[in-house]
């Protein structure tokens, strides 16, 4: 089954921390934004498999994007 | 229509009771051999009891799922409604088991009247005792709106809440989905926020009905021995970057009462509006309740969402005297069209609202940070309350001091020349830390009472708490 995640607020987009393909744990950092002055990992709540991430450093999300997809 | 039913339904004729039996499944909840029913066991789909949790006077119903899939007809209805009339008249708790299609079709408006006097008694009693509901099966329709009129919704897996089913979804709107997609626990937990609790399986369900409830029916008393010697330093639980995000729950697990390898903690909604930790659990003995920002998600900030979470929580304490604490690490409310639009003000005001009039005990301790409207937001000492407290190196302002003299100073900055721009901002932020910055200001205003030892956090978050009168507040909880 695949998890999408979204963005849960608007932010930049500091780092890309895992790569398609990665194996990831529930509450493993996916990606690390940065909003409200403060760094924001966006983390995963399944594990699995990273099979896309939708986002580069330096982009601006708004809520609801799409960030990653573990499946 | 009282007869009474004492034949056996047919699928226990093997010996082994069906495990949807009411009779089985509040003997689950309740501790053994306590059960006495209100009335004897009947056709009318609903079974009420007495008995004890923890050793504690409860009153508790079940809709029996064996009749017409646990509809609830004018009978049933009325011994719910009996059931908590005698819960409020001896100042116990109320537990529902539910797993009910709803209003008895075959009854009609009848059956309407009387799932509509179901709800008025829950409103009567609410504010008075506790009400807790566990979702065991399907709980539809009127079936719904029953456990949403209560304090605390607890949701086994196989729970199902929702207004109209998927068949009726499907005629009327053309959506596709199932039940468990439409109203499961991942649903309720994470989307609509209608359940508290979503547990294992049902045993879990019952386990987590029994602990919660032994937080209202067993508050305790504050013993300041158990805390006094615990000098741990919680502040390194911090990142050492004021930036950084980190989860506050495992400090929270931490400054209330907890062992090895538990706490006494009880989160409720975790996994909706997130950026909000609520929960129920012991300090030093007592039943308290926390509120917490949490800078793992959305950086703790604080949205429409988050706020009507907390107002909530922080009325239901108060409506059953139990004392506050409240954690600040807050770096505003979330600024954007989607917000203001989504009623930010106006759902941002119920936790203003819900807090000065909160006349329970209520200790703020600011660990990092307090900004703007949030840090009134959290329990300000102009909202009442009882104590603020702060971290060393906490920072209580209008907003960080970067972004303050960006504004203050803003012409200033323009008319530097590039390359000296940066320093110059680095150079008045440094000044206006020195002036307005850290938690000083506060102090000197009396706005924060007291910079605290981390390592005495416990200890005088307890002692604040027992030392302030008790008090409750009244009025309902209404399910914001």
């Amino acid at each position: 089954m695949a998890e999408e995640i979204h963005a849960e607020m608007v932010a930049n987009v500091l780092q890309v921390v895992v790569a398609e393909g990665d194996e990831v744990r529930r509450d493993d950092t996916l990606v690390l934004l940065e909003s409200m002055k403060m760094e924001i990992p966006v983390i995963t709540e399944v594990g699995g498999v990273v099979a896309k991430v939708a986002v580069q450093p330096g982009q601006v999300v708004q809520r609801g994007d799409l960030i990653a997809v573990v499946e | 229509m009282t007869a009474v039913v004492t034949r056996p339904d047919p699928k226990d004729t093997a010996g082994e009771p069906d495990p949807r039996d009411p009779e089985v499944r509040l003997a689950q909840l309740l501790d053994v051999d306590s059960m006495a029913p209100l009335r004897p066991k009947d056709a009318s789909g609903v079974y009420a009891v007495r008995g004890r949790i923890n050793g504690a006077k409860a009153v508790a119903y079940c809709t029996d799922a064996t009749k017409m899939g646990g509809a609830m007809g004018s009978e049933g209805c009325r011994h719910i409604v009996e059931a908590i009339d005698t819960a409020v008249k001896e100042r116990v708790p109320v537990i529902g088991l539910w797993h009910s299609g709803g209003a008895r079709l075959a009854e009609g408006v009848e059956a309407l009247d009387a799932v509509g006097s179901v709800f008025a008694a829950m409103v009567r009693a609410s504010g008075k005792v506790p009400q807790i509901s566990v979702v065991l099966g399907p709980a539809a329709g009127g079936a719904a709106y029953g456990p949403a009129l209560t304090d605390i919704v607890i949701m086994a897996p196989t729970g199902r809440v929702f207004v109209t089913g998927p068949d009726v979804v499907r005629s009327v709107t053309g959506e596709q989905i199932d039940m468990e997609g439409l109203g499961g626990p991942d649903a309720h937990a994470r989307k609509s926020g209608v359940v508290h609790v979503t547990a294992d399986d049902e045993a879990d369900a019952y386990a987590r009905a029994r602990r919660i409830t032994s937080l209202f029916s067993l508050p305790g008393v504050f013993d300041l021995h158990r805390v006094r010697n615990d000098n741990a330093d919680l502040k390194a639980m911090l990142p050492a970057s004021a930036r950084r995000a980190y989860d506050v729950r495992p400090l929270v697990r931490r400054i209330l009462d907890h062992d090895e390898t538990s706490s006494s903690f009880e989160e409720l909604q975790p996994r909706w509006a997130p950026n909000i930790v609520v929960g129920l659990g012991r300090l030093a003995g007592r039943t308290v309740g926390v509120i917490a920002n949490n800078p793992l998600r959305m950086g703790g900030c604080l949205d429409s969402a988050s706020a009507e979470k907390a107002s909530r929580f922080v009325r239901m304490c108060d409506s059953f005297g139990v004392p506050l604490l409240v954690l600040v690490d807050v770096p505003g409310y979330l600024p954007g069209v989607g917000q203001e639009w989504d009623g930010v003000v106006r759902r941002g005001a119920k936790l203003l609202h819900a807090f000065a009039e909160a006349i329970v005990p209520r200790v703020t301790l600011v660990t990092r940070k307090a900004y703007g409207g949030a840090y009134i937001a959290m329990n300000a000492r102009c909202l009442g309350a009882t104590s603020v407290f702060a971290w060393p190196d906490a920072e209580v302002a209008v907003m960080g001091a970067r972004a303050a003299v960006g504004i203050l100073h803003r012409k200033k900055l323009a008319a530097a020349p590039e390359e000296e721009r940066e320093a110059l901002h680095n150079q008045l932020a440094e000044e206006h830390e020195r002036i307005a910055g850290g938690v000083n200001r506060a102090l000197a205003i009396g706005v924060v009472d007291e910079v605290i030892e981390p390592t005495q956090t416990r200890y005088r978050l307890a002692e604040s708490l027992a030392a302030a009168p008790a008090g409750r507040g009244a009025h309902g909880n209404i399910p914001l």
